[in-house]
């Protein structure tokens, strides 16, 4: 699963999730796109699940890009533990997601399959989801 | 190699809504604007949205518009020099016009058009990636044209590029993009399943902070 190898510390505050993206909002290396229509916090765990959706249905063909990062810590106490006793460790990591944030890009396959790889990986994350195509010159 | 850039006509209104208020404006179905130049004070204007929207469409950013205002019978030809998107909805929120002076130099950024089918995709050998869909170019405005086009057909190998320093490039204009930046890459096809790296949650991560 994805995760960072370094950080420059162990653990972060939560932090809110407010607005709207405003970068990485267009299909810039693949020709079709999976844009989140909400706010989430993406597991590193629910970003692997897409991407062996979208792989497993594409097999073989095409090129995909993830284009969001698990790169937040969550931290998290044990079970039946009491409170207090400072912050738990880091139990998984995510990456923060805007609305308008393009996920995952796809290349060198039909719209069709597209289409069908994007809508069986959307299945895998916690948001609503939308299929993009990359704006080309006319 | 390219194709000649042709006069579009688009009528504006002159603004008085500033600041928050063009929110207003927004819902009132119009789109806030500014048109700016060397040598000219700027002058926010607005426009229509759904007469925007489709002139949006099909101009890209190296064609002249001739930007009328009825109401007080003044044109300026102008340039499409950036546009802010709604990310979802992809609606135009702001757009900036430069004012051109027809006999200055400008920089102005020509879309690239993909033209031809490559051997290598037919065959189902490979696939291209696109880099760069547009290259940044210096010349009279005069000299611009619509768009470059990019011929694929020459692409028989798997492997093969195409730069910028490849493009036919117009007479009288220059390019200001890296030479070496890439176009069109035919990379070979289906994806190598990457296996996932099974480092789980046991992997390390170092700390920055706790490492001296």
């Amino acid at each position: 699963m994805l995760m960072p190898k370094r950080v420059k510390y162990r653990k972060q505050m939560r932090g809110r999730l407010k607005g709207k993206a405003s970068r990485g909002v267009e299909v810039a290396f693949g020709e079709y796109g999976l844009q989140a229509l909400e706010p989430a916090w993406i597991t590193a765990r629910q970003i692997e699940a897409a991407r062996r959706a979208i792989v497993r249905h594409v097999r073989r063909r095409g090129k995909y890009w993830i284009r969001i990062f698990p790169d937040k810590p969550v931290t998290a106490k044990p079970a039946e533990t009491r409170m207090g006793k400072g912050k738990g460790a880091v139990d998984h990591w995510v990456a923060v997601v805007k609305p308008g944030r393009i996920m995952f890009e796809l290349s060198g396959v039909s719209e069709e399959m597209a289409r069908e790889a994007f809508r069986l990986a959307s299945h895998k994350l916690p948001i609503k989801c939308q299929f993009v195509k990359r704006e080309e010159a006319e | 190699m390219s194709q000649q850039a042709e006069l579009v006509e688009l009528i504006a209104t002159r603004r008085t809504a500033m600041g928050k208020k063009v929110r207003q404006l927004r819902r009132e179905g119009w789109v806030p604007a500014v048109m700016y130049g060397p040598g000219f004070d700027p002058v926010p204007l607005q426009f229509e949205a759904r007469n925007l929207q489709s002139l949006l469409s099909h101009t890209g950013g190296s064609q002249i518009i001739n930007l009328t205002i009825p109401e007080e019978e003044i044109s300026w030809p102008v340039l499409v020099r950036d546009v802010q998107y709604d990310p979802i909805r992809r609606d135009p929120l702001h757009v900036d016009f430069y004012r051109v002076d027809m006999t200055r130099r400008l920089t102005a950024e020509v879309p690239l058009v993909l033209v031809g089918e490559s051997p290598v995709v037919k065959e189902s050998r490979g696939m291209l990636l696109q880099g760069a869909s547009v290259v940044e170019v210096e010349c009279l405005p005069g000299s611009l044209v619509d768009a470059i086009e990019v011929d694929v057909s020459d692409l028989a190998e798997v492997g093969q590029t195409i730069y910028v320093r490849d493009l036919a490039i117009p007479a009288g204009m220059d390019v200001l993009t890296s030479p070496d930046e890439m176009i069109v890459h035919v990379a070979p096809a289906g994806t190598e399943e990457v296996a996932a790296e099974e480092a789980g949650e046991e992997a390390v991560v170092s700390v920055i902070s706790e490492e001296e």
